[in-house]
């Protein structure tokens, strides 16, 4: 067992873990934020994609005592004070997620690239999109609310 | 008919789960945090059929944070087996312990249980479980179950065919003899699983003072579930509660108890400990279920101007290694409405089921989703040997509305369904006419283009007049309650298992149109059996249909009381002329709507606090529950029409465009339904084009992670166009006719077409799914070789 310090949502959480404890458990378990979610732990279906250091990493593929020293951000973190984000609010709106278990691991990974990518292509969000596997949508939806999100940012700023 | 008139029913209602599930609240099995819990891990079997002659459980037993190791004779104190024998002809009963004790029949099969402290503990003591096996002869597909001499899967049986059925009406021989041409086709659907993103779990919790379980699990069924597994307890079904909370997809998944569960709830019964278990995903893809695995072939007597004249069917279908569900139970269905929206009197099929050295099968989302295919597969067929437009070939075969209702040759009756209208729609839509030149005019450039057309009449909702005709124990029924709380709160439940659908959505409209609220005012609880009243829970496509009728009707019968209680506050007779809108209570005088000032709260109020106030005769509380049992089957329809290119040097398909025209009724929330349009479609189309769980020839399973396992991603898919046709049905009271599993059956189809169609000037054929890259080639090269 390892005593050690994580920052997730800019909080410091002190942590008693095995070494080889994957940041997902210990996200899930030691710091009870169930939001990241577990679909296949090597790395392929992104439901449990956090941001480290403001980028999209699978939390299934990384030690959580690697962490120490970086920022996590998880899903609980993207809306302020009861407000959803952009984002969320056009996946409710273009109805872009049924059972809602993969999408925590969608929302992460938008959240990071539209900052970065205000203006994506249809076919650029679908490229991305492919890292996040979805059983139910089809993903239609959800690529219509990340354009849709993307469409108002760049109104907003014209 | 007189169209009933909806406020809320069909509005696009955006879905009151969306903001826990988007926030990172949503409360999953694995969500919920139990103090104390043990956490099991199973042992599985490397061989894909063995002897066990010895399990030596001692060094797992000593690992670190190990607290018990079980394996099958310790369940077999605590449980009961499984038997499955319903009395359908021609399908032989089996039996199955809870974890196996003799042997070993599948590649995944669960020996032994190690419970632990930590999941992490668990699967280092799983490690050490030493299991001495015998290898035997594995059964790897068909053709080797079927052979004389085969190593037996189920020694009980007396070969691996476990389900035989046949049916002719009609005469087919004679069809045949009169025929302008008789033609033979096949199609072979490969193996797949359902591949929800949360795999299978639970959480088990006895309560030694009360001697009750709770179980907290995904469930589709969770009343089905509480029945069986109280039973193989030796439990009542008062010591059992399920509660199912947030799921993450079932897709037909979530439906059987599997013999992972029951030992996890055995276990924490012995332990006196909670117990949770969550399979990862090589357990998922190797143990959980399987589905599909059917070679069809089809025979069909036509007229020299494409009428069909006579069909006859065969279907042969791989079932695993274990019957979680009756053996017939899923390729019967894909017999009894192959002809779908086709004129037909002579009809013969023959259905077998095998047994092989896999993980058993259950149904996945359209478990019939072979049958478009096969059925307009069959069809192109027809118009290829005759050289006739598919188009004309569909037209010519096709019901009349004024031939319905229509019994199929099989004796199911289609009634209220449009297939001639999608159909007609969906040519329009993707220009069938303009196709051919554009087809033409592409070849000359070099690529390859392909229309596909498919035609879907979809069983949507089993009544228990089907189930007992057949010979299925079992209930098509749904139940609902409807409570309105002294202050006017409404809650409502049903016996449904919700796995994404937007149930607490579109069932909140329909009671908001039934009692005379908003849908902000109604919240729907679901998936507890100690709060929902017992129904079927969510299966084929019944939810809106068999579930949203029953809460409507009951809603109806408690928008009856609340307008007879209203019109004794108001000191009228009757509560003729009144009706509630929105809460408030309304009075019609001269075709005018006037308010009169009741309101729901009111009403309640009275109803629970004053009861004396109450007309006479009536009892207090405003408390209502209903059950419906649909006719023996309801039916949609739809017509969905693909086109694709292909690259003939790589095997590559593209779609180009998708489209469907549907009717499925009465729409309850139109967001929904279109998601699960979307939803289905992609489904479908993943398992044509990418999915396959495959065995090598000693039946070991090499499908194990999602590297090998491919799903559909978001650039695999293309964008949907939805074309909305919808017509209520007569025989349901809110009009609906289900939906969710078509759009499986007619991408599995319409893609298939597609691609044939692009394919023939090749004058090759693609008769199995997957369309990978390398199956494309592979016929493409064998062409070339043929030309030369």
């Amino acid at each position: 067992m390892l005593d050690f310090e994580l920052t997730v949502n800019g909080e410091r959480h002190a942590v008693r873990a095995e070494p080889r404890k994957l940041l997902c458990d210990v996200l899930r378990e030691d710091c009870r934020l169930t939001g990241t979610h577990v679909g296949c732990e090597h790395g392929v279906c992104g439901a449990c994609t956090v941001l480290i250091d403001g980028r999209p990493a699978r939390a299934c593929l990384t030690y959580a005592v690697q962490m120490q020293g970086h920022e996590i951000t998880t899903i609980e973190a993207v809306a302020k004070d009861g407000k959803p984000s952009a984002l969320q609010q056009a996946l409710h709106e273009a109805h872009g997620l049924q059972c809602g278990f993969c999408t925590p691991g969608i929302v992460m990974t938008f959240e990071a690239y539209l900052k970065e990518n205000p203006r994506p292509s249809e076919e650029a969000v679908r490229e991305v999109l492919s890292g996040n596997l979805c059983r139910c949508t089809g993903y239609q939806n959800i690529v219509a609310a990340i354009l849709r999100v993307a469409q108002a940012a760049s109104d907003g700023k014209a | 008919m007189a169209k009933p008139r909806f406020r809320h029913i069909g509005a696009a209602l955006p879905r009151k789960e969306d903001l826990r599930l988007l926030t990172g609240h949503g409360r999953y099995v694995d969500d919920i945090e139990i103090p104390g819990a043990l956490h099991a891990c199973f042992v599985r079997s490397p061989h894909p059929h063995a002897r066990i002659k010895a399990i030596t459980t001692d060094p797992a037993r000593q690992s670190s944070g190990v607290v018990a190791v079980f394996t099958g004779a310790d369940l077999a104190q605590w449980t009961t087996p499984l038997r499955m024998a319903p009395p359908i002809e021609g399908l032989l009963p089996v039996e199955m312990t809870t974890l196996p004790m003799d042997k070993v029949r599948f590649h995944g099969d669960p020996v032994a249980c190690v419970i632990a402290e930590s999941r992490y503990l668990a699967e280092d003591a799983a490690e050490r479980v030493e299991v001495e096996y015998e290898p035997l002869p594995a059964v790897a597909d068909l053709q080797q179950a079927l052979a004389a001499g085969a190593p037996l899967v189920d020694e009980s049986l007396p070969s691996n065919l476990v389900s035989v059925q046949k049916y002719s009406t009609g005469d087919v021989a004679a069809r045949r003899r009169e025929a302008h041409r008789v033609l033979e086709c096949a199609f072979h659907q490969q193996r797949m699983t359902h591949l929800p993103i949360e795999t299978r779990g639970c959480a088990a919790l006895w309560d030694e003072g009360r001697q009750h379980l709770t179980l907290h699990i995904g469930s589709q069924v969770p009343h089905p579930l509480r029945t069986q597994l109280a039973a193989r307890m030796r439990l009542s079904e008062s010591q059992v509660t399920i509660s199912s909370p947030d799921v993450g997809g079932g897709f037909g998944q979530k439906i059987a108890l599997y013999r992972e569960e029951l030992t996890v709830a055995a276990a924490s019964r012995r332990l006196k400990r909670p117990v949770r278990w969550r399979e990862d995903r090589m357990e998922n893809l190797l143990a959980a279920s399987h589905a599909r695995e059917d070679s069809c072939r089809t025979r069909a007597a036509v007229t020299k101007e494409g009428r069909l004249l006579g069909l006859e069917l065969e279907i042969l279908e791989d079932f695993g290694a274990y019957c979680f569900y009756p053996a017939n139970y899923l390729a019967r269905v894909v017999a009894m409405i192959l002809t779908g929206p086709y004129k037909l009197r002579d009809y013969a099929f023959e259905v077998k089921v095998a047994l092989t050295n896999k993980c058993g099968n259950g149904p996945m989302r359209a478990p019939m989703a072979v049958t478009s295919w096969v059925m307009e597969g069959t069809m192109d067929a027809i118009a290829r040997e005759l050289a006739l437009d598919p188009l004309e070939v569909r037209r010519l075969n096709m019901v009349e509305p004024g031939d319905l209702p229509y019994t199929m040759p099989s004796g199911e009756v289609i009634a209220d369904i449009t297939p001639r209208e999608t159909l007609e729609a969906a040519v329009k839509a993707i220009d069938y006419a303009g196709f051919r030149g554009r087809q033409a005019a592409a070849r000359r450039e070099g690529r390859h283009l392909g229309l596909g057309l498919c035609s879907v009449v979809e069983s949507t909702t089993y009544g228990s007049k089907f189930y007992k005709a057949a010979g299925i124990p079992g209930s098509g029924h749904e139940a609902a309650w409807l409570r309105i709380e002294p202050s006017g709160a409404v809650n409502a439940s049903l016996g449904l298992g919700a796995t994404g659908q937007g149930y607490e959505t579109a069932f909140a409209q329909v009671v908001a149109d039934g009692l005379g609220v908003e849908p902000s005012q109604v919240r729907i609880q679901l998936g507890n059996t100690d709060v929902a009243p017992y129904g079927m829970g969510s299966r084929g496509a019944r939810g809106g249909t068999a579930g949203g009728a029953a809460l409507y009707l009951c809603a109806r019968d408690a928008s009856e009381k609340v307008l007879a209680i209203a019109a004794q506050m108001l000191g009228f007779d009757s509560a003729e002329g009144l009706r509630m809108v929105d809460g408030k209570v309304e009075r019609e005088i001269l075709g005018e709507r006037v308010e009169t000032g009741i309101t729901l709260a009111q009403v309640a109020r009275t109803a629970y606090l004053d009861p004396t106030a109450l007309p006479a005769g009536m009892a207090p509380g405003l408390d209502f529950s209903k059950t419906y049992d649909p006719p023996p089957m309801t039916y949609s329809n739809a017509a969905h029409a693909c086109e694709v290119e292909v690259d003939v040097e790589t095997g590559a398909i593209r779609i180009l465009r998708y489209l469907v025209a549907e009717d499925c009724g009465t729409v309850l929330n139109p967001f929904v339904v279109e998601g699960q349009q979307h939803g289905a479609i992609a489904m479908g189309l993943s398992g044509a084009l990418l999915e396959h769980m495959r065995y090598d020839e000693h039946a070991q399973n090499i499908t194990g992670s999602l590297a090998d396992y491919l799903v559909a991603t978001a650039t695999d898919l293309p964008n949907f166009e939805v074309l909305a046709m919808h017509t209520p049905s007569r025989s349901n009271p809110v009009g609906t006719k289900g939906m969710a599993e078509g759009g499986v059956m007619g991408a599995t189809g319409a893609i298939a077409n597609a691609v044939n169609d692009a394919l023939a000037p090749f004058g090759v054929l693609a008769e199995r799914q997957p369309l990978s890259p390398d199956y494309l080639r592979s016929l493409l090269r064998s062409a070339r070789r043929g030309a030369r």
